[in-house]
C-alpha cells in the first residue's frame, strides 16, 4: 500500500469511525458487560446491528469482486483463551480495544495508560517474552480448508450467499421485534417519527440512539475493509505506531486509522463540549486500566484480533473462529464484571 | 434550592463506575432524600437519569454544568 494513500484514506475512515465512536460511546466492554451488571441492552442492540450491516456489506462487496474475504483459521485454544483473557481485561481497562482508544481522544488519561498497556501487552505476546504461550495455543487448528465458517470450509463463491442471507433475516427480525414496537410507541404518543428541525443538534451535540450508531458503524467498517481490503483492526494500529518509533520505511495504515479515530472523537467531543482532561482519582484504578490492557494486548494477539477484528470482522463473514473468541469475550466480561462488581452486593 | 441530602462525585471515573456507585447510594438513603450527582463520562450521564426513573426515583434535575462535567439530582424514593 502507498503510504500517501494509507495516511489521507486511513486517517478519512479513522476520523469518521472516531466520531460515530464517541457519538453512540459505542464500547463493547459496557455493551457485553452491562447485559448482566446493568441490565442495559441498548449497546448489545447496536452491536447486534452493525452486524447485520457488515455481513450485507461484506457480502455486496464479495460478490462484485471489490473485496476478497479472508476469515480466520479455526485455532480453538486461541480463540477461548486469548477471548477470555480479552474479556477480562476490558472490563479492568474499562475499556475495550476500540473504546479505549476513542476515549483517549475524549481526553481521558485512564484510557490513554490502558492502550499503553494495550500495546505493551500485544508487542509481548507477538514477538517477545510472551511468544511461546501464544504459538503453542495456536498450534491446534480445525478445519483442512482456508479458515472452518459457520457452514463448513470457507468457499470464496458459497460463504457470501450465506452472509447475505442470515444478513437479510437478521434485518428483518430486528425490524419486527425491535423496529415496529418503537414506531408503534411513537404513532401512539403522537411524536413525529424523525424530528428534522433539530437535525445539526442530533449529528453534532447529543449521543445517538443506537440503531442509529448501529447502522454507521457498519457502513463505515465496511468502506473500511473496501478501501484496504482487509478487516479494520485496532490492536494491530497500536502496534503499527509502536513499530514507526523503531523501523524505517513502514508503511502504517492501521497506525493513521487509529490517529484518525483519536482525532475524529476529539472533534466530536469539542463540538458537543465533552472533552475534558481527565485523570482517575484513584492511582489504583490506573494500575487496574495499565493490567487491563496488557491483558487486551495479550488475548488479542494470542486470538488473532481484538473485538473489532474478531467481532465486527471475522464474525460478519461466519468464520468459527471469530464467533467462539466473540463469545469468549463475553463470557470473560460477565466473569470480571461478576468478581469485580456484583459478587460484593450478595 | 433543594437540600441536598448526600453528595456522589464520580469526576474522572468511567463506566460502570459512576452507575454501579449511584446504584449502590440509592440503594443506602432514605425515602425523600435528596442525592447530588457530580459526573464527567457522557454514557453514564445519559444513562443514571433513565436508570434512576427505572428504579421509580424521581429525577429533580439533570444539567450540564461545564465541558463534559454533569451535575445530576435524584430524589429518593
Amino acid at each position: 500500500m502507498d503510504f500517501w494513500y494509507a495516511l489521507v484514506v486511513g486517517l478519512i475512515i479513522g476520523a469518521i469511525f472516531g466520531f460515530i465512536l464517541q457519538r453512540g460511546r459505542f464500547c463493547m466492554n459496557s455493551a457485553f458487560r452491562d447485559i448482566i451488571l446493568l441490565k442495559e441492552f441498548k449497546l448489545a442492540k447496536a452491536v447486534a446491528v452493525s452486524l447485520v450491516v457488515l455481513m450485507v456489506g461484506f457480502a455486496i462487496f464479495a460478490f462484485s469482486g471489490i473485496i476478497d474475504l479472508a476469515p480466520k483459521a479455526f485455532k480453538p485454544w486461541s480463540a477461548i483463551v486469548g477471548g477470555l483473557v480479552f474479556g477480562i481485561g476490558m472490563v479492568l481497562a474499562a475499556g475495550c480495544a476500540s473504546g479505549t482508544t476513542y476515549r483517549v481522544g475524549e481526553g481521558m488519561m485512564g484510557s490513554f495508560v490502558a492502550a499503553i498497556g494495550l500495546t505493551t501487552g500485544a508487542l509481548m505476546t507477538g514477538a517477545g517474552v510472551l511468544s511461546t504461550a501464544k504459538t503453542y495455543l495456536q498450534e491446534v487448528v480445525i478445519g483442512e480448508g482456508p479458515a472452518l465458517t459457520l457452514f463448513g470450509e470457507f468457499n470464496a463463491d458459497l460463504t457470501p450467499i450465506y452472509m447475505l442471507i442470515i444478513g437479510i433475516i437478521g434485518i428483518i427480525l430486528m425490524l419486527v421485534f425491535w423496529g415496529l414496537p418503537a414506531i408503534k410507541k411513537k404513532r401512539r404518543a403522537n411524536e413525529p417519527l424523525i424530528k428534522f428541525e433539530n437535525f445539526t443538534k442530533s449529528v453534532f451535540k447529543k449521543g445517538y440512539p443506537w440503531w442509529v450508531t448501529g447502522i454507521l458503524i457498519g457502513i463505515i467498517l465496511t468502506a473500511g475493509y473496501v478501501a484496504s481490503n482487509g478487516v479494520v483492526g485496532i490492536t494491530g494500529g497500536w502496534m503499527d505506531i509502536s513499530l514507526w518509533f523503531t523501523t524505517q520505511n513502514s508503511v502504517m495504515w492501521a497506525g493513521f486509522i487509529i490517529f484518525g479515530i483519536i482525532l475524529g472523537a476529539f472533534v466530536s467531543a469539542y463540538i458537543a463540549g465533552e472533552f475534558k482532561f481527565r485523570v482517575p482519582k484513584d492511582g489504583f484504578m490506573i494500575l487496574k486500566q495499565f493490567i487491563g490492557g496488557g491483558l487486551m494486548g495479550f488475548g488479542a494477539v494470542t486470538a488473532m484480533g481484538c473485538n473489532i477484528t474478531n467481532i465486527l470482522g471475522g464474525v460478519p463473514q461466519l468464520s468459527l473462529h471469530s464467533i467462539v473468541t466473540g463469545a469468549c469475550i463475553m463470557f470473560g466480561a460477565w466473569i470480571a464484571a461478576y468478581l469485580l462488581f456484583m459478587w460484593r452486593d450478595k | 434550592m433543594v437540600d441536598i441530602t448526600e453528595t456522589l462525585d464520580c469526576t474522572g471515573e468511567v463506566c460502570p463506575y459512576p452507575d454501579v456507585k449511584s446504584k449502590r447510594k440509592v440503594k443506602k438513603m432514605n425515602s425523600g432524600e435528596i442525592l447530588e450527582i457530580l459526573i464527567d463520562y457522557p454514557l453514564s450521564a445519559e444513562r443514571i437519569p433513565e436508570t434512576m426513573k427505572s428504579l421509580g426515583h424521581e429525577v429533580l434535575s439533570d444539567e450540564k454544568i461545564g465541558d463534559s462535567s454533569w451535575k445530576i439530582l435524584i430524589k429518593i424514593k
